[in-house]
């Protein structure tokens, strides 16, 4: 059952659909960000930025990370620093780890299907460059 | 305005519109956005405004931060009120949200009703029953007046255990059907 739209009424417009399309994709890039271990809020953007171009307005990601956290896919610890205040660390839980693996999965087996679907719009346009 | 000020203008609008959360969560979140913002300023040199503007309006943050709240628990709530708001919210979002929104009106009013007649049957017993005439429902509930012969009453009191059996199971599917249906929208949810 469809509870939801897929996409909100004004989905047509490209813009707008690259929008929700980088939406959909924070989350696990959020998620994959901790892979190696604990990160705060600033290091995760940071990191997102270096390693994909999924550039965000920087206020997206904390409210996923809060929501993830009460999903029990995160948890948190505040960790006293240098600067002189106190940052809040986040890391993957198990539930965290096993729900990172079979988004990885999905999404791999996606992109390509999606890949070969798209490559002839590619090679097209690639010739009439 | 000098750079603390606002911050802290900010952080204070942040927290206001942070309303429904308790106390707790919004003291953590202010603490985490403030060292966000003094992170940002001591790492890129960036004015405070640049830093602001990249987080986005202090309202347009705490609407991100409660949407979905709502649903969250209501999920786990047993509690109609709770669960009619949060089916309400659902009805925005969709047909399925809409349809689902009134079956839970329906099954509360149903269930609720069937429990009412029970509770009144010793109050009103000539009143409330199932009423046939030759075979056929004529009708059922507490009625004023009540229909009159040759319908006739055919369960007397033995009305009272299968209301009450027959409404609470309503209620009782009624609001495992809500729940249900809004775990699968959370879950549509985190996957957009």
């Amino acid at each position: 059952m469809a509870i939801q739209r897929a996409l909100p009424a004004e989905g047509d417009q490209p813009d707008r659909w690259e929008a929700q399309l980088r939406k959909g994709a924070v989350e696990m890039a959020a998620l994959a960000s901790l892979w190696q271990g604990r990160l705060y809020g600033l290091e995760i953007i940071r990191f997102l930025e270096s390693q994909s171009q999924l550039a965000l307005a920087e206020g997206t990601i904390y409210p996923i990370l809060n929501r993830l956290k009460a999903e029990g896919m995160l948890t948190s610890e505040w960790v006293e620093a240098e600067a002189g205040h106190p940052r809040k660390y986040y890391s993957l839980t198990d539930a965290g780890r096993q729900r990172l693996r079979q988004m990885a999965e999905a999404w791999t087996s996606f992109s390509r299907g999606l890949s070969r679907l798209l490559e002839p719009v590619v090679q097209q346009q690639e010739k009439t460059q | 305005m000098t750079t603390e000020m606002q911050i802290d203008s900010y952080l204070t609008a942040l927290r206001l519109h942070l309303g429904p959360l308790t106390i707790a969560e919004r003291d953590e979140i202010v603490c985490e956005i403030s060292a966000h913002i003094r992170d940002s300023a001591e790492e890129s040199g960036a004015s405070i405004e640049t830093i602001l503007a990249r987080l986005g309006p202090a309202e347009e943050l705490a609407k991100q931060y409660r949407e979905g709240l709502l649903i969250r628990q209501a999920s786990r709530s047993l509690s109609p009120l709770v669960l009619l708001r949060a089916t309400l919210r659902l009805a925005t979002k969709g047909l399925s949200g809409i349809v689902v929104f009134f079956l839970a009106i329906f099954g509360y009013f149903m269930g609720g009703g069937l429990v009412l007649t029970g509770l009144l049957k010793p109050i009103f017993p000539a009143n409330t029953g199932v009423w046939f005439n030759g075979g056929q429902l004529v009708s059922s509930g507490t009625l004023f007046p009540a229909p009159a012969p040759p319908a006739h009453e055919i369960l007397g009191m033995g009305y009272i255990p299968i209301a009450l059996t027959l409404g609470s199971l309503t209620l009782l599917l009624t609001t495992f059907l809500i729940r249900r249906s809004l775990r699968i929208s959370q879950q549509l949810q985190s996957k957009l």
